[in-house]
Order: C-alpha cells, then structure tokens, then sequence
C-alpha cells in the first residue's frame, strides 16, 4: 500500500463565512500568506520523512479553499528538499490552461525532481470554469483534446502541429521533455462513472475523491477496470487512488472533536462561495453531460453533508481517530476497494498544524508499520 | 487521363484517394481562390485503364505530364492517401513541377494492416471519425468495387511501396504532412519517419478525425491547406 500526503493550502484565519463567489480578497493577508506558504511547504517536505510515498497538491482559484493557482510553483518548491517522494500534481487543470505550457511545466518538474513526478490531468470543479472564463460544458471535450495533445508534446520526437477543436498550434517542439518514458505516470479524476471510465482508456491512475459510499465507489472501479481492459491493460491496485479528509489523534475522542472543529472553517469558510458557484454551473450548465450525471453527483454531495461524523467514518468518506482505529478504517476500506494507493489530506479546515504534524507522525510510528504490507 | 478544373486563380493539382473522386467541402473551399486540376487516374470511376501504366511511380509520369503541357509552369500539388503517394513520386522524379506539396495522410510508405485491407466494410468505417459528415453522394457499388481493385492494378494492394520510402529525401519542395489524430489505416509513426527523411517539412495532427480528414474535419483541414499554400513557411506564425 502507498500513501499520498496531499495539501490543499487553505488560507486560514479568515473571520467572515460569506457565500459570495468569487470570495472577496478583501479578506486576504499577504503577511499570513507568506508565513503560510512557508509552513506549508516545511510540512509538506516532511511528508517524506514521515513514510509517504506522495506528496500532492493541486490548482484553485479565487477563493481561500486553496492557495494554489499554480500547483507547479509549490512542486518547484518541493523537488529540492526532497529526495525520493513521489512530487504528485493532482493536479493541473487542464481544460482551463495551455496544454503546451503544462507539458513543458510537468517536463520541468519530471526533469527537475529526477523522474519523480505523478502527473495529475484534471477536469477541475466547476466553478472553476468561471474563474477562468471558460464554457463548463465544453469541459470534457477540452479535457481530451488537451490530454491527447500534452501526451503528443511528451512523446514526439519530431516538430508537430495540432489542429484541435479548443486548441491549435502549427508548431510544438518542447524543451524539456520528461525524463520518464514514454512519460510520467497519469492520474486522472474518477468520481463518476463518466470519468472512470475515461481514466481506464487512457491508462492512467483512477483518482477518487469526495466518496459519499462504498456501494458508488465500487461502481465507479468496475468501470474503470472494464475500460481498462477494453483498452488492452490491467490496472494494479497501485492504479487505483482513493482520497479523503483524515485526522489521526492520540485517542479517537480527540481527533473527532478536531475533525468537527475544523470542519466549521472548511465546510463555512473555505467552501462557502465555491458552493454557491459550483450550484450555478451545475444548473445552468451541460458541466455534468445529462441528467443522470448531474442527480448522481448532487446526492453524492447531499449524502455527504448530511451524514454525521460517525456515519462518514463508518462509511468511508473520512480516515479518522487513534492509529488503531485508522488502521482498522483503512483496512476495511481497502479490503471492499482494493485500492494501492490512499491520498491523504490531513490538513482539513483551519486544523492546527501541530496537529497535522502529530497526525503524521503517529501515521509514521504507528499507523504505517501495520498497513503497508496490504 | 480525365481531368476536372475548377475555379480560378494559381493553380493546384489535387490527387485523389483509392476511392476516386470526391468533390469534399475542402476541395470546394480551395476552388474558391485557386483553379484546382483534379485528375482521375486510369481505371478509377469507371474510367478505362492504362494498361501502360501499373504503378504510382508511372500514375506520377502521367501528372507530370499534365502539368508540362496544360499548366505549363510548377504548381501546387495536394495528394490524399493513395494520391499522396502519386504526389510523393511527382515531387520525387519532376521536381520542375511541384512548387509547394500537401500530403493528406499519404499512403505507398507502409503495408496496410491486413485486418483492415482484405475487409472492405471495416475499411470503410476505419475511414472516419464522422460518417454523419459524409457531404457527398455515394457512388454505384460496381464503381466502388472497380476503384478498389485499381489498387492491385497499380501494385498497391499491400499499401506499401517500398521504393518510395527508399527515395523520398531526394524531395525538396515544402511539404505539409496531415494526419489525423484517429487514423488507423496509416500509423503516425509513419508521418514521423516520412517527415525526418523530408528537407521541409511540417507535419500536422487534426484532432477527431480519422483517415478522411476533409470529411471529419473539413473547415480546419481547409483552412489549414488554405494557410500553407498562402504563407508557405509563414503559416507557422499566427496573425489576426
């Protein structure tokens, strides 16, 4: 089993829950932005020393849920201090930039770090798409005809042209490529069945957040499993990435009353205008292709509101309580999945970073020697 | 050899795939600012064959021969598929005559998979991306089958000539190469070999679209052309 730390660098402190979108920076403080990004990193550095295989970040914009609109300038960052972690972009969102750039970008970093970069494709939330002034429901047409073109800027090794519906260019030729070959590893979003399906044909790791229950959950690896092999692979549990919010304490007394504690910042302030955003895609928008998709995907989001802390521990949406439990947890969740890999975001909210820091050392000491041989 | 001209302005020689002629969207755009040859090879569209003539070396003569004495200076030359290996041969052996080459998915450079050559109903669906897009009447079944085994008329049932692949850095004129990203009937490996044997070459890829890019994707695969035989080497730079 491989482990993942991943970081959304949320900006924290802020006072005023508003669901306004986008989230008026008038709340911003560079001076607490700066000590953050420093804090963040530190940590995020110190993931390798705790026993993760990962470590991972991703691209937001214009709200404090992450400070990341460039994930590639925090893996900049990371690739020096670190020594064999994996540097996991999950990652650029591909629809909304150039692919050329984030297939020079991703270069870099494979480059850079040695050949440790994961290279995370994704779709992106929907209200993203606002921030960046681009149709939602040519999401999934941008997304392909990105992916293909940043896998031929990768792998060509001669000048080329691309004539594409979203994109064109009369001449590619990137410097540098990637040092992996043919190139990095892919991971793409797989919360749907549309998407899982997807990843499967493009041989990439199938990543799945925000899981409202296991049932949906196995739905969407079928999938993905079946396009795999209509697409003339067999993904390995290492293929299959699941990721959630998690908290290890000393007891599980103590990380459940930190979990719901900094649930109040994230679910008010950091996810506050995103909501409102992400609903006027949602209803205004083919983002989620049919009617289906989108009822799917709205309970999902219901389900997961509406469920206690105990129902989302039981049902696999949060890691969270003493090492022993989370051992448990993890054990359960990996024995109806059979997933190789779980990503971890062990800073959720505002939650202290001590406490972040103790979590990932009790993960290290106490929670790691009884998991990794699954 | 039969000829079909249209429009007017410099002129351009289209050379048509194994499946004859076909008056696409592509070719109706270029006949606006150009007067587009467009010669139908001995035996194809229920024309007679030349029984002088069996290879697309000797197809290529026949060209050549058109452009000397009826257009009388070089010209462009667009050859698609089966064409294009016609139009390689022509740049190859009378350069005098090809000022500036665009080669459509050109066949003659590999063997065709043979799943796909000896099953003439997956070859046509292999042909494209969007067959909903098909702009063109659909000719008699007789002709189809009478263009399909021109290809062994002309040594080309295998795709491949082998010839060709052997000559083609003597080519010097400035070539586009196409290829769309979805063809399965000739491998982007090949394009890539083709390009780095070239002098001048630019190859490009049109997203969604399969073997017959005029049809998938007729207003880039138009635009494109329209662009290169404008600019010349100057269709790399963008401009408002």
């Amino acid at each position: 089993m491989k482990f993942c730390f991943f970081h959304l660098m949320p900006f924290t402190g802020v006072k005023e829950i508003t669901p306004e979108w986008p989230t008026p920076n008038r709340m911003f403080d560079s001076a607490r932005a700066h000590e953050l990004y420093r804090d963040y990193v530190e940590t995020m550095v110190y993931a390798e020393r705790c026993g993760f295989d990962w470590v991972g970040c991703n691209e937001h914009h214009f709200s404090p849920y992450g400070l990341m609109a460039n994930c590639n300038l925090i893996g900049g960052a990371l690739v020096y201090p670190t020594k064999n972690i994996r540097i996991a972009m999950m990652g650029n969102l591909v629809p909304l930039n150039n692919p050329v750039r984030v297939a020079e970008e991703y270069a870099m970093l494979d480059c850079m770090s040695g050949g440790r970069l994961v290279a995370g494709l994704m779709r992106g939330i929907p209200h993203e798409y606002i921030a960046y002034n681009i149709p939602p429901d040519a999401s999934w047409s941008r997304q392909r005809e990105a992916i293909a073109l940043i896998l031929k800027a990768w792998t060509e090794p001669e000048p080329f042209g691309w004539e594409g519906e979203h994109f064109q260019f009369r001449q590619v030729s990137i410097w540098p490529r990637p040092l992996q070959k043919p190139h990095p590893p892919l991971v793409i979003s797989a919360s749907s069945l549309e998407s899982a399906r997807f990843a499967g044909e493009m041989r990439a790791t199938m990543g799945m957040v925000l899981i409202s229950d296991l049932g949906l959950a196995k739905e969407c690896i079928q999938v993905y499993r079946e396009a795999a092999r209509a697409s003339g692979w067999e993904p390995t549990p290492e293929h299959i990435l699941i990721g959630m919010h998690t908290v290890i304490a000393d007891s599980d007394d103590e990380a459940k009353a930190a979990l719901r504690e900094a649930r109040k910042y994230f679910d008010g302030v950091l996810m506050g205008g995103m909501r409102t955003a992400g609903r006027l895609v949602l209803q205004k928008t083919r983002y989620y292709q049919d009617e289906a998709n989108r009822g799917r995907m709205q309970n999902r989001l219901a389900k997961r509101e509406a469920a206690t802390l105990e129902e989302q521990i039981a049902g696999g949406m949060v890691l969270c309580g003493s090492p022993e439990s989370v051992v448990q947890q993890i054990r359960r969740i990996h024995a109806e999945l059979g997933n190789g890999i779980f990503n971890f975001t062990m800073k959720v909210g505002d939650l202290p970073d001590a406490a972040v820091r103790r979590g990932m050392e009790l993960f290290r000491d106490r929670v790691l020697p009884h998991v990794r041989h699954l | 050899m039969k000829v079909e001209t249209r429009g007017s302005g410099r002129a351009l020689v289209y050379l048509h795939p194994a499946g004859g002629v076909r008056w696409t969207k592509v070719l109706e755009r270029l006949a606006l600012k150009r007067s587009l040859h467009i010669p139908t090879f001995p035996g194809f569209d229920g024309t007679e064959a030349d029984a002088g003539v069996k290879t697309r070396q000797g197809l290529a003569r026949l060209v050549g021969d058109y452009i000397e004495n009826e257009i009388g200076a070089a010209c462009d030359v667009m050859g698609c598929s089966f064409g294009g290996a016609v139009a390689l041969w022509l740049a190859i052996d009378r350069p005098q005559c090809v000022d500036h080459l665009v080669l459509e998915c050109p066949a003659g450079l590999q063997s065709i998979d043979p799943a796909l050559r000896n099953n003439p109903h997956a070859f046509y669906k292999a042909l494209f991306a969007h067959p909903e897009k098909i702009s063109y009447e659909s000719k008699p079944e007789e002709i189809e089958a009478r263009n399909r085994a021109m290809l062994a008329h002309y040594g080309a049932a295998d795709g491949k000539d082998s010839q060709l692949l052997e000559n083609v850095s003597r080519l010097r004129a400035t070539t586009l190469i196409v290829h769309g990203t979805e063809d399965r009937i000739i491998a982007a490996e090949t394009m890539r070999l083709l390009k780095s044997r070239l002098a001048r070459a630019f190859l490009v890829y049109v997203w969604d679209a399969a073997h017959n890019i005029e049809v998938d994707q007729p207003e880039r695969m138009g635009a494109l052309v329209e662009s290169f035989l404008e600019r010349s080497d100057a269709f790399v730079v963008p401009y408002a």
